[in-house]
């Protein structure tokens, strides 16, 4: 169910039937046959609004040939299922029967069947470096317009928890731009800093396309509360404990030519970023660019050379100093392996203090597993070896000198850690991975937290 | 209360433990919320009563002024010190870490007098205490209009009405757990003041201090209390008047203030 079986009879096969039974000829129709559609029927709409399936049904009305017909009706299809509300979709093709219907007229009928009012699920979810168990409730197509209203409990390993309420609508013509907006909870513990962070927050969000790649545009609200882990906690980190209210905008642009997300061979990611906070409101001020780069490219024996590059730069506005949760922080299995989670750079009495400005390198050598033939589905897909060599830094800057650009570089360049290591990588779904590595620190500082030998990252973001 | 006690003394331990000989590290600060148009009447006096310990005891500091003093501390409440590594929370227990160190203002006490000294604390003390929460956060006109207006002060809109009003919850399920204080009438809390401020004048009688010839904590705490009653006379005369009312506290507070608060800072 739900699929089209259709193709072309070439000349070859043509004249074969022909000889076998003469008959069953009349009855094939060439793809090139002039035909015409009369009808569009569209069986199961129930709280689905008609003008949201009749805007794909137009090309269906135009084709002329009996081909087109064809593949006019996949198209609307996969539109059609696109719009993730319809659990299925098949297609019926015929002669048009009733008055009036012409020789060459076909009917076309859309069986449809709409996903349930409510639906609930129950999942565990990967974020980076800890696994969550994630219970939720959707109500599909909520206003018969593709909306969803989505409803999240989350709850990790690391004394994490949250919620989220959210509401997307798909937009525009083709309904490729998406509004989104969120009302959401969440707290987490960030160990290696000693602190605890809830927050509360709406966003709302608008996805679009544009000629170089996906954009997003975001607004964020949050009030956030943070509070020291234990009562030996750092002083620098006692100092940032309290309330703050942040509202920023961030716009993230991504232009993703990658063959596959987890194990690519080919093709590139960029993702550039800005956010500015403060000028909509709230007490944290400052901008915040961000970059990460990803190029792939495969060699011999379906081995794939991958390097990928991330810097950012933060600053405060009108001398207002960075706070400790939206500085960055760099180390662990997902960035620069070899190091603890956000065991590198600036610290103060045990805790991480973070950075105003990063950069992470790292090259790749993945190759498939050896002695197992990498086939479709099998035990080989799921697995690679991988080489890397990864380095990075992480420095306050001097925000008095903004534009002592040469200072800065030194800075960065200066004491820059390194590592490398092998390890084994299995993809997780199609969105997630997990690594074991063996880890061989080259350079570090002697507050730096390292990992030498064996590091298990989990994680869907991976330097 | 007492969990604290013992938390600042484990802190306490610990530093003494490995640095040898127990002695308060030079460099003190005192961390309090903005004076001028944030801090609370409650936080107020409990500030005060630890910075007159603290000069009872010629123990030098800072004061350092944060708008998140309150988050900052270990226990949630205002002041905290900070000496090197160690920071302790509120007025027992930085009494407490005091005397870990070898400086204690009520030694010389004899066992009857302590126990005095300790039921003065907990029975005056805490009732002006109560006092001053109901005051300012159970009395709908002056929650409203000064003491929600000074907590939410450093932040922006919205948590300006948020933070306090959570405060506000807080303040008031403190005093429900207390007999019950956030039942009684304004007038019956005012009476609760002047029979802690009688008690109080009785007991000081002609002296010059509560107890021997020289300050203990409880002249510290009745200091810190009374004073920032006083100084909030324009805000709630009738508290202010309730206390310049006794000749003996008055006469009390100011020969505090001069002799630690004036002089000491004239002879630094």
């Amino acid at each position: 169910m739900g699929q089209i079986h259709a193709k072309e009879i070439t000349s070859e096969e043509r004249p074969t039937l022909d000889e076998e039974d003469p008959a069953l000829h009349k009855h094939v129709f060439d793809g090139n046959n002039p035909v015409k559609v009369e009808h569009v029927h569209i069986d199961g709409l129930g709280r689905t609004k008609d003008d949201l399936v009749i805007r794909h049904m137009k090309d269906v009305l135009q084709a002329k040939t009996f081909k087109e017909v064809i593949q006019r009706t996949g198209e609307a299809k996969v539109k059609l299922e696109g719009l993730g509300v319809f659990k299925s979709v098949g297609v019926f093709i015929d002669t048009s029967k009733g008055d009036g219907s012409s020789a060459k007229g076909l009917d076309v009928t859309f069986n449809v069947k709409e996903t349930r009012r409510l639906t609930g699920s129950a999942h565990t979810a990967v974020g980076n470096n800890e696994g969550s168990l994630v219970l939720g409730a959707k109500l599909p197509n909520t206003f018969g317009r593709a909306e969803s209203l989505v409803a999240e409990y989350s709850r990790g390993t690391k004394h994490s928890s949250g919620f989220n309420v959210m509401l997307v609508k798909p937009i525009g013509q083709e309904f490729d731009k998406r509004l989104r907006g969120s009302v959401f909870k969440s707290s987490a513990d960030y160990a290696p800093s000693s602190y605890r962070e809830t927050g509360r927050g709406v966003t709302l969000d608008f996805t679009f396309p544009s000629f170089v790649g996906m954009s997003e545009l975001q607004w964020e609200g949050v009030w956030r509360e943070l509070s020291c882990l234990t009562r030996t906690a750092s002083f620098a980190t006692r100092e940032q404990s309290g309330h703050s209210l942040k509202s920023s905008l961030k716009h993230t642009l991504t232009r993703d030519t990658r063959d596959e997300r987890i194990y690519p061979s080919e093709g590139y990611l960029l993702k550039l970023s800005q956010e500015v906070a403060g000028y909509t409101g709230g007490d944290v001020k400052f901008w915040k660019e961000q970059i990460q780069l990803q190029v792939n490219k495969s060699l011999f024996w379906n081995c794939v050379l991958s390097g990928s590059l991330q810097g950012g730069v933060m600053k405060g506005i009108s001398d207002t100093e960075v706070r400790l949760n939206d500085r960055f922080f760099v180390g662990g299995p997902t960035t620069v392996r070899g190091f603890n989670i956000h065991g590198l750079g600036p610290h103060t009495q045990g805790d991480y203090q973070g950075g105003e400005a990063f950069w992470a390198g790292a090259l790749h050598l993945y190759t498939p597993l050896p002695f197992i033939k990498a086939g479709r589905g099998g035990f080989g897909d799921v697995f690679r070896t991988h080489f890397f060599v990864n380095a990075g830094n992480l420095t306050t800057l001097d925000t008095n000198n903004m534009f002592a650009w040469e200072d800065h570089l030194q800075k960065l360049r200066q004491n820059f850690r390194w590592s490398y290591g092998a390890g084994l990588v299995l993809r997780i779904g199609s969105i997630a991975r997990f690594e074991l590595n063996y880890c061989m620190p080259q350079a570090a500082q002697a507050t730096d937290s390292i990992c030498q030998g064996l590091q298990f990252g989990i994680g869907v973001n991976f330097l | 209360m007492s969990t604290l006690v013992q938390q600042a003394a484990e802190i306490h331990n610990n530093g003494s433990d490995t640095g040898g000989q127990p002695q308060i590290p030079e460099n003190v600060e005192l961390y309090q919320p903005y004076e001028g148009n944030q801090i609370t009447l409650p936080e107020k006096a409990q500030c005060l009563a630890v910075k007159a310990f603290l000069k009872m005891c010629d123990i030098p500091f800072h004061i350092m002024l944060r708008s998140n003093a309150e988050q900052m501390s270990p226990s949630g409440a205002v002041p905290f010190i900070k000496a090197g590594a160690d920071i302790v929370s509120e007025f027992d227990p930085i009494v407490e870490y005091v005397s870990k160190k070898g400086l204690s203002l009520s030694e010389e006490l004899s066992g009857g007098q302590k126990s005095e000294m300790k039921a003065y604390m907990a029975l005056s003390i805490n009732r002006l205490y109560l006092a001053e929460m109901y005051l300012s956060w159970n009395v709908k006109e002056t929650a409203d209009q000064k003491t929600k207006q000074r907590y939410g002060s450093p932040y922006p809109w919205p948590l300006s009405l948020i933070l306090p009003y959570l405060k506000q919850r807080e303040a008031i399920s403190y005093l429900k757990a207390h007999n019950s204080w956030q039942d009684f009438l304004p007038d019956q809390v005012y009476d609760e003041v002047n029979l802690c401020c009688k008690a109080l004048s009785d007991k000081l009688g002609g002296e010059q201090y509560f107890f021997l010839d020289r300050p203990t904590e409880l002249d510290a705490l009745v200091y810190g209390h009374l004073k920032t009653l006083q100084m909030m006379e324009a805000e709630d005369k009738r508290l202010a008047d309730m206390v310049n009312k006794y000749p003996t506290l008055v006469h009390f507070c100011d020969r505090i203030r001069d002799r630690y608060f004036i002089e000491r800072e004239r002879s630094r």
